[in-house]
This record gives structure tokens, C-alpha cells and sequence, in this order.
């Protein structure tokens, strides 16, 4: 349970919204900190302390691609296929990942290190194709540089390719798969 | 309404100008024109969403299409709805829906009323540009009564606002993004929510359907015949639509009836259960101990000569009659015309008398009118609410709705007292949408509404020209809140002295307010006492008799209201008059034109008391099943078994109906023509929608026969002959319009009671004292279910998808102390027996209470004990003390 793990900092969540739904977002990443995806428990236990039906929090959960609904790979390739990013070959970049780790768009690999996913736009439409590694930005991506990238992540569990993020406020605070 | 000059706007919609009031939305001003702008996710119940870009519309100087579903009107506005352009687009809009929409018309449900059929026939956008392979949603199994056809949706998301705007439910979420969005409940549970339907009737194409009328017809096959749902007292107006004399489907039109198109569960799946293959339909008559079928003429000569038989023998004051309020006014009505002149007895009552009569008489007393002083449109548009025992969203669902609008669209401030625990579940909990919510036992109903008027006095909130008007009225008062300590009160209700000042506050200093008391108080001991107090609590906030304010008792059965007022309770004659008012005698017996009975009526409890005592010869039951539905502590069947001759009418072959000697089959309210009053007191048409089943007939056709063939001919052509002659005697029956006209207070009636009728009682209804309570207990509440009515329902296939067996619902805590988890066997028992049932525990019961649902109660009832209430003669069983513990 979030509740009992989690107590002071959900109750730091709510005091910062006169809105109690709108520590909806919060929370769901607090759960997904936690276990990596949100799971149906979490969901209900979200729903629970803000006062929303479970469909609530379910249909949240399934409009944002950075909410998970179930267990993802070590890395999760997240990449951007809003309009931006397809001019300038999102889905070459996809078919290539897809080759390379050979699993389908949505699915992990045997191991358990990397999923791929399709997401909206990412907010780096200068710098395309684009795509998102856990917290890390890998912009201006080529066949090799995605090679390069893959090896460094499987062998150093991080690359110095890595080119953001630059919006985020501050680091996130813990790392998850790291 | 107070009288506010509203702001007008003057505009022009396709050429004609038209003024309408500010704020007004561009697509309702164009359909006061008779404009239909074509839309999928406007509806008029919904706040605007915006989202289906099919109601696009030309408006000069405003450079681009704008969606009329969400623009307001403003003045000078000139709009087209029908240029080239518009059209176009509506066009284009469609082209887009449709490149996904499956071309199933053929096979689907909705096919003939589909708006996405219409609107492609007015603007047949003929070939689409989109080449892309259609986006298929796979086949997931939905529910038991409401089916998914996701591929057929329009992402308008009418369904998912109406039930969280309208409903207050929740249940349905769009999930995902774009073309993938699609409804769902919770990930892959299959839909748990009130059932009410909306989803179905609110879908413009076939996305939602319902099951239980899958694939068994065409909309034009159906025959539609608009009348009254039976299940509650709300009085909701239905359309039975039925094919080759079968209940195919039930709808609800918006701006229709008083339910206003929205419908709860069991009106719109529990049709089926007047056309249950147990029906009876032939007479039944014993012969050699058993039941056995016979002709109407062989039934109706042997009751009428019996009956004769035992008056001539007997006397009059050997018979009895009970009459169910199920039945329709004008089935009333010469029910005891029946039992007054061709039998000649006051001796008749109705299963009004189990909460309803408690309602009218605290209505009577203080506002001198038996009926509410307010509408449904008043509760809507109240600005503080408080709601007393209701259980509202289960027992009168749709005046729980006019709760929700007044809140969550005009932001009503609501008080609830309700044995309720304020948590999210799957059904509607009107608890939170209070901003003062009291959770009460039903026993502590009382020192809640006596902390509110304490903190009223306490507070200076008491109106001023009452304390000019009544001095000696508010000292009593005062003086008897003054004698109850805050902590008496606050032990009594566990809750703390400034919640009530804050409740009160939030009360009385409002213009419009509404009290709304339902079976949690009307059917437990202290009833027409506790509804006079409320009033009292009226009057000292200056509330009572002010137009759209009032108090408003919540009416259990479908014609409660007009049973009081057909004068089928004992202590009534029609109008309703009081038994012994000589002037009311005097016009019934001039227009009847024969002497009315004398002697005394008696009520259900003295009835059965008679019938044991062996003084009752001759009982006639209509409708109404002692037997089945009282408490064995009320010992009905040994009762029954004392009386010479006891004749049932019935439906079904009750347990009642199976000790008869003679049994007729009667009509269910899908079968007869009539009216039914609702809990507001408005008159509504009940019509016919199948032919009566098998042999049975109307229940006034019966009473007519067996008059005629007993000497006393009382011939009517048809219902409403009946009507007619009802009208003479019985003020508010000329079939109003729409809306009802709210009951005005009687003055002298209320200056009565301020002055010296205040007295009577008062210090008995201001005086607590703490209930007592074994140790180690639970109160069993045996009450109202949202998904049955009666024991009627059960007989519905819809419904007992739902709710097919009784279970108790524990609180958690109350349920981790003994050990018991959801579906655990569990044994009820206490001094009068026992019973075994299955465990539910649900959070939104209050700790120290376990409820079961009243239509399964068969072992429950071995349970609860009766006590009658002295002034009124209702009988109460809804509580009982039990030990709960698992079964070994």
C-alpha cells in the first residue's frame, strides 16, 4: 500500500492543490515510481484517497504514454511519433529499433531490458527524431547513433549521448532501473 | 421562481429574428426556431463538450465555423446553419466518423433511430477519401444487461458525462487517446455501476445497447404506449414499447414526464416481471382443499354469495378488506366505494399505511394540505437541501437526481443525515455531495435534527417575526433545547456541537430550502413526530410556507399518495376527509346516493388483531401479501388461517394467495388503463400497453362485478368514468399539465399549531433518550435495495441479474472485528430466531449497522419484532438487534 510506505510525502502531494483530483498526476507517478508501472491496486488506492472512481484514475492512466499500465523493460525507449518527428523519419527510427531488438513496438525484450514505445510528442520538435530513454532526451538520432546508444545502455546502464531533458525542473528524484 | 428580470439577447438564426435569454447556446435559440443544428455530443442535460464538431455553424463577422453546441448567443448575432459552406463541413465531419463506423446497420439495434443514419441521409457523404483499413476495436464482454459495441462509437462521450454529471456515477471512462479511445468501465471488470440505462438512452448510434432486448426487433416494429413505472413513488414516466403484445424495451423521453427522460434501474430492466410465466390467469377457487382453476362467473358467483352468506349471518363489521397501493386511483377508489356500500364496512385499508400515512398526517397537521408544498423543480432549484433517512439514491432515485442538479449544477449547499458513510463506490452516495454530512443510525435521526434546531435557537438564526407571531411557540422551543445538553447531543450522535452550528448556518440563511424525509424516518417508531419537528425546524428558520420551500416526505410505492387520497386508508374518506367529518360524509353519501357505513375503520395491525380474535369472517385482499411480507413476529399467517373466507387478488400466487379460498387473477399496471398520483402529488396516465395475461382483468372490473352480482351495481364504462366521479370528491385530480401546482400551506392550519397545537406533543418530540443497546450487537436495517421494489421486482429477469439473492452488508470494521470476510457465511440471530446468509461488506455502511435488502428477506424477517405506533397504527419492523457471527 502507497498509504502506509509513502505517508508524508502523498500528504505534501494534497496540501499543494485546493482540487484534491488534481493530485491525480502526483500520485499516479508516485506509483509508478514505486512499482515501475501503475498497477490496478494503485489505481484503486489513488481512487480511494482522492475521493474518484477507479475509472477515474484508469482513464488518466491510459491518456498519458508516460503512465504505464504494466511492467516494462529496464529501459523504456520511448519514441516520439507525433507529426515533427514522423517528417523527419520517427518511423524509420522505429522499424530500426524494432529490428535491432526484434520485438514490436509495445513489447520488451526477452531479457527484460528494453520496451518500445510509440508516444505523442515530447516537446523536441527542433530536433528530431527523437526519443526518450526512462528521465534521459536522445535527440538528432541516426541508425548508428541508436546503435551506439543500445550497446552503451546494456553495457553502462546510461550514455553519453544523452542530450536532456531540458524542461525537467530538477533531477527526478529516484532513479527508477538505474 | 422569484421574479428577476432576466436579460434578454435579440439575434438571427437562417433569417428569422428571435430573442432569447442571455446565455442561451446558439443550438437550443436555433431549435426554438425549429432549427435542428445536427450534433452528436450536445445534449441538453450535459454542459457543453464541444468535441464532435458536428454542430458547426456560420455566425457573421466571426471568421472561421463555430460549434453552436457551446457558443452562447449575444446580441445582433446573425447565424446560418444551412450555407454551402456549413454544409460542407457537416459533410466532412461525418466523412471523418465514418471512416471508421462499421456499415452493421443491418443487425444493429439502434438502426432506424441512429442520428449518425439521419444526419448521413441529410448530407450523404457518399464516397470517402480514406483508404486506410478500419479501426476494430476487439469484443469484450461488457455486463450482464448493457452490451458494448465499441466499434460503432462516435467518441461524443455522452454516455461517460451523463453519468458522472447527471448520475453521479462515474462508472464509464474514455480511455486512451484519438481514434482508439473507447468506453470502458475499469480495466477489464465488467461494468458494476447503478444500472439506470442512461449510457443506452443517451447514445446517439448503437455503441451502447441493452441485452435484454438484443437483436429482438426493429424501432419501427414497436408500439409505443407511454405510462407510469410502478417502482418507487417517484412516479417516473415510461414508454413500454412492445411487438406482437410483448414487453420488447422500456424508454424515457427527455422533457417528458416527471423523471424528465432519466430512468434508474428498475424502471428501465425490470419490465419483465409483469409478463413472469408465473402470472396467474385463470380464477382459482378450493375445492377439497385445494386450488383449482374456474371461470370468472364460477369465482365471482361464489365470493359474491359467500359474502352475502356471512353479511346476512354476520353483519357488515365481519369483513375486512386490504387493497395494495400499487393500484391505480381509480382500482382505489372503488375498492372502498366496494367495501363501503356493497358491503358496508369502514373497515378497508391500504399498504399506505406502512409509511405514508405517517407522512400525511405530519403535513396535515402543521401546513393543513396532505400534500408537498413543493415540486420536484423546486428541489432542483433549492438553495439548501437537507435530506433526513432517505437513502435516496436507492429508494426514490430520481428525486435523487433533482438532489444532484440542485447541487452540482446550481450549487446547492445539502445537509444529510442518512445512515450512510460519505465513501466512492460503485453506486451513487448522495453523502458526498453534503457539505454537512451527519452519519446516523436510524435511532439517531432524532438528536440530529434536535442538535440542528438547538444550534438554530443557540445561534440567533431563528426568524424574527415568528418570535412576534408565536412567543409562547419559540419559548417552548427554546426551553426544550435548552433542557438538552451538547453533550447529551453529542454522545447521542457522535458528532460535535460546532458541526451542528456550521449545518445550521448553512441552513438557515438561505432563501429556498427543502427537507426531505424519507423511510428511514417514516417507517421506524417516532415517525409523524420526528416530520413535525422538521417542520418546526421550517418554521424557525423562516422557511415554512415561503414558495419552493417546504417539507417533502418520499412516497415508497408508486401510489402511496393517492391511496390517502382515494380514502383507502381506514381513517379517511376520499378527498381526503377525516371518517368522522360530518360535512364529508354528507357530500360522499350525495354523491354516492346511499348512506356511508358507520362504525369504525380499522388498520392492517387491527385487521390481522381481528382475524386472530376470530371476529373477522371474510377478508379481502388485494394485492397485498401479509403473509410474505410482515414479520413473523406479526404472526399474519395464523392470523389468516382464523378467517372464514379469504379472498386474494393477485398477480402472483403469494403466500397469502395460497391460503385463499378463492383467488383472482388481476392486471399489472402494463395491462390497465388509470392513473397513479406520485409522491409530489401529480396526477399522471397509466396506460395500457399489452392485453391483460392470460384471463386476468383490471382490478375495478372486478370490484364492479362482484358489486352488481351482491345487489350493489356500480357500473362504470371505463377508467375514466371512474375519474370523473373521482374529480367530484377529490380536489387535484382534472389531469394537470406538466408540472404539478405545489399544496399552499393552509394559514389557519398553521396558526393553529403555532399557537396551542404545538403543545400536544412537544415535549415528548424534544425529549432524548438514549436507546439501549445489548453490548456486543448490531442493528439489522431491513430496507430498500436500488435494484428491486417489493417483492414485485424479483420476478424480473433484468433485475435479478443484479440482485438475485439477499446478503448482509457489514461495515468493514465491524466485519474485521468478527471475522468475517465478503462472501463468508454468517448467522443472524437474536431472541425472536435465526437466519443464515452470505457476508458483503461494504464501506458505506456505518459501523454498528448491517443492512439487508427487504425483497429477500424470507428468513431475515423471522428477525424483526413489530411495534405499532399509537397515533397513527402504522406498523414498524425495519430494525431489529442481532448478533452477527460466522457460520460454523
Amino acid at each position: 500500500m502507497l498509504k502506509e510506505k509513502y505517508t508524508t510525502e502523498i500528504a505534501d502531494i494534497l496540501s499543494r492543490y485546493p482540487v484534491k483530483r488534481s493530485a491525480l498526476l502526483p500520485l499516479l507517478y508516485l506509483a509508478q515510481r514505486e512499482q515501475g508501472y501503475v498497477s490496478e491496486a494503485a489505481m484503486q488506492e489513488i481512487a480511494g484517497i482522492l475521493k474518484l472512481t477507479p475509472p477515474q484514475v484508469y482513464e488518466t492512466v491510459t491518456f498519458y504514454t508516460m503512465l504505464n499500465l504494466k511492467p516494462l523493460g529496464k529501459f523504456h525507449l520511448q519514441v516520439c511519433k507525433s507529426l515533427m518527428c514522423a517528417l523527419v523519419g520517427s518511423d524509420i527510427l522505429i522499424g530500426w529499433l524494432e529490428k535491432k531488438l526484434g520485438i514490436k513496438a509495445g513489447e520488451t525484450t526477452h531479457d527484460g531490458l528494453f520496451t518500445i514505445s510509440k508516444v505523442e510528442c515530447l516537446g523536441a520538435c527542433g530536433t528530431g527524431p527523437m526519443m526518450q530513454v526512462n528521465d534521459d532526451y536522445y535527440e538528432r538520432l541516426t541508425e548508428e547513433k541508436v546503435d551506439r546508444i543500445l550497446a552503451d545502455l546494456k553495457r553502462d546502464g546510461t550514455s553519453a549521448l544523452k542530450t536532456g531533458p531540458f524542461m525537467w525542473p530538477e533531477p527526478a528524484p529516484a532513479k527508477r532501473g538505474a | 421562481m422569484p421574479n428577476v428580470a432576466v436579460e434578454t439577447v435579440k439575434l438571427t438564426i437562417d433569417g428569422q429574428s428571435l430573442t432569447v435569454p442571455k446565455g442561451t447556446l446558439v443550438i437550443e435559440a436555433a431549435r426554438q426556431v425549429g432549427v435542428m443544428v445536427p450534433h452528436f455530443c450536445y445534449h441538453p442535460k450535459l454542459k457543453p463538450d464541444a468535441n464532435c464538431r458536428m454542430c458547426l455553424v456560420e455566425i457573421e463577422k466571426i471568421p472561421k465555423l463555430q460549434t453552436a453546441c457551446s457558443t452562447p448567443v449575444a446580441e445582433g448575432m446573425v447565424v446560418r446553419t444551412a450555407t454551402t459552406v456549413v454544409n460542407e463541413a457537416h459533410k466532412s465531419v461525418l466523412e471523418f466518423i465514418l471512416a471508421n463506423h462499421p456499415l452493421d446497420c443491418p443487425v444493429c439495434d439502434q438502426g432506424g433511430r441512429c442520428d449518425l443514419q439521419d444526419f448521413s441521409h441529410e448530407y450523404t457523404p457518399t464516397t470517402s477519401r480514406f483508404i486506410e483499413v478500419k479501426r476494430v476495436f476487439q469484443k469484450e464482454y461488457f455486463s450482464p444487461l448493457i452490451e458494448k459495441q465499441m466499434n460503432r462509437c462516435v467518441q461524443c462521450l455522452r454516455c461517460v458525462r451523463y453519468c458522472d454529471e447527471v448520475m453521479d456515477v462515474k462508472a464509464l471512462a474514455p480511455v486512451n487517446r484519438g481514434t482508439m479511445t473507447e468506453i470502458k468501465h475499469f480495466g477489464t471488470h465488467e461494468l458494476d455501476c447503478e444500472f439506470c440505462g442512461g449510457c443506452i438512452q443517451i447514445c446517439p448510434v448503437g455503441a451502447i445497447t441493452s441485452r435484454l432486448s438484443m437483436y429482438e426487433f426493429r424501432p419501427w416494429m414497436l408500439k409505443r404506449a407511454d405510462t407510469v413505472c410502478t417502482y418507487c413513488g417517484d412516479g417516473c414516466q415510461i414508454t413500454l414499447q412492445t411487438k406482437d403484445n410483448q414487453l420488447i424495451e422500456v424508454n424515457s423521453s427527455l422533457g417528458a414526464g416527471r423523471n424528465n427522460g432519466d430512468l434508474c434501474a428498475r424502471g428501465y430492466f425490470g419490465y419483465h416481471a409483469t409478463t413472469h410465466p408465473d402470472r396467474l390467469t385463470t380464477p382459482l377457487v378450493r375445492r377439497d382443499g385445494r386450488l383449482v382453476p374456474a371461470t370468472w362467473d364460477e369465482a365471482l358467483e361464489y365470493v359474491a354469495e359467500t359474502f352475502a352468506q356471512l353479511k346476512l349471518k354476520h353483519g357488515a363489521q365481519v369483513f375486512a378488506g386490504v387493497i395494495t397501493a400499487r393500484c391505480t386511483n381509480e382500482d382505489l377508489y372503488l375498492f372502498q366505494k366496494f367495501m363501503r356500500l356493497a358491503v358496508g364496512t369502514n373497515k378497508l385499508d391500504s399498504s399506505a399505511r406502512y409509511g405514508q400515512v405517517n407522512a400525511v398526517r405530519a403535513l396535515c397537521r402543521i401546513q393543513g394540505t396532505h400534500r408537498w408544498p413543493v415540486t420536484f423543480e423546486d428541489i432542483a432549484a433549492a438553495e439548501a437541501l437537507l435530506l433526513v433517512g432517505t437513502n435516496i439514491t436507492e429508494a426514490n432515485p430520481i428525486t435523487g437526481l433533482r438532489v444532484k442538479e440542485a447541487v452540482k449544477k446550481h450549487g446547492a449547499t445539502l445537509l444529510t443525515v442518512e445512515s450512510l458513510q460519505p465513501t466512492v463506490g460503485t453506486i451513487s452516495n448522495i453523502a458526498n455531495l453534503a457539505a454537512h454530512h451527519f452519519t446516523a443510525h436510524p435511532d439517531q435521526y432524532k438528536p440530529v435534527v434536535l442538535g440542528l434546531i438547538k444550534a438554530v435557537i443557540e445561534e440567533g438564526l431563528a426568524d424574527q417575526p415568528l418570535s412576534q407571531k408565536a412567543p409562547a411557540y419559540l419559548q417552548a422551543i427554546r426551553d426544550a433545547v435548552h433542557a438538552l445538553s451538547w453533550p447529551t447531543i453529542e454522545a447521542a450522535t457522535g458528532s460535535s456541537a460546532a458541526s451542528f452550528k456550521e449545518a445550521a448556518r448553512a441552513f438557515a440563511r438561505t432563501a429556498r430550502a427543502v427537507i426531505i424525509v424519507g423511510a428511514g424516518v417514516l417507517r421506524e417508531p417516532g415517525a409523524s413526530g420526528l416530520a413535525a419537528t422538521l417542520q418546526d425546524l421550517l418554521l424557525l428558520t423562516g422557511h415554512h410556507g415561503r414558495p419552493g420551500c417546504g417539507l417533502a416526505p418520499l412516497a415508497e410505492q408508486n401510489n402511496d399518495q393517492g391511496a390517502v387520497e382515494m380514502g383507502t386508508v381506514t381513517e379517511c374518506l376520499p378527498g381526503p376527509c377525516d371518517l368522522d367529518d360530518q360535512e364529508a360524509r354528507a357530500r360522499v353519501s350525495a354523491l354516492w346516493q346511499e348512506d356511508l357505513p358507520q362504525g369504525p375503520g380499522l388498520t392492517i395491525p387491527e385487521i390481522l388483531e381481528e382475524a386472530r380474535g376470530k371476529t373477522l369472517k371474510a377478508l379481502y385482499l388485494v394485492g397485498e401479501d401479509p403473509v410474505g411480507s410482515l414479520p413473523e413476529s406479526a404472526r399474519a399467517k395464523e392470523a389468516l388461517e382464523g378467517v372464514e373466507f379469504l379472498v386474494c387478488q393477485e398477480l402472483f400466487l403469494t403466500e397469502t394467495a395460497q391460503m385463499a379460498h378463492v383467488v383472482l387473477p388481476a392486471c399489472s399496471y402494463a395491462e390497465k388503463d388509470g392513473t397513479f398520483t406520485n409522491t409530489e402529488g401529480h396526477v399522471q396516465q397509466v396506460r395500457h400497453a399489452i392485453e391483460p395475461v392470460g384471463e386476468s382483468r383490471p382490478d375495478w372490473e372486478i370490484f364492479s362485478d362482484l358489486a352488481g352480482l351482491m345487489g350493489y351495481p356500480l357500473e362504470y364504462g371505463d377508467a375514466k368514468d371512474l375519474l370523473k366521479e373521482i374529480r367530484a370528491l377529490v380536489p387535484g385530480y382534472n389531469l394537470p399539465g406538466p408540472t404539478p401546482k405545489p399544496s399552499r400551506p393552509d394559514h389557519t392550519a398553521v396558526d393553529r399549531y403555532l399557537q396551542q397545537g404545538y403543545a400536544e406533543d412537544l415535549g415528548e418530540r424534544y425529549r432524548y433518550t438514549p436507546p439501549v443497546k445489548a453490548a456486543g450487537r448490531l442493528t439489522l436495517l431491513v430496507d430498500q435495495s436500488l435494484f428491486h421494489s417489493g417483492k414485485f421486482s424479483t420476478k424480473a429477469k433484468g433485475l435479478l441479474h443484479l440482485q438475485a439473492e439477499g446478503a448482509v452488508s457489514l461495515n468493514p470494521a465491524d466485519a474485521a472485528r468478527l471475522g468475517i470476510v465478503e462472501g463468508d457465511r454468517v448467522l443472524l440471530s437474536n431472541e425472536l430466531g435465526h437466519c443464515r446468509t452470505t457476508a458483503k461488506v461494504w464501506d458505506r455502511i456505518p459501523a454498528g449497522l448491517c443492512r439487508f435488502p427487504e425483497h429477500f428477506d424470507q428468513e431475515a424477517r423471522r428477525l424483526l419484532s413489530v411495534s405499532i405506533d399509537v397515533a397513527t397504527g402504522v406498523p414498524y419492523y425495519r430494525s431489529a438487534q442481532v448478533k452477527v457471527e460466522k457460520a460454523q
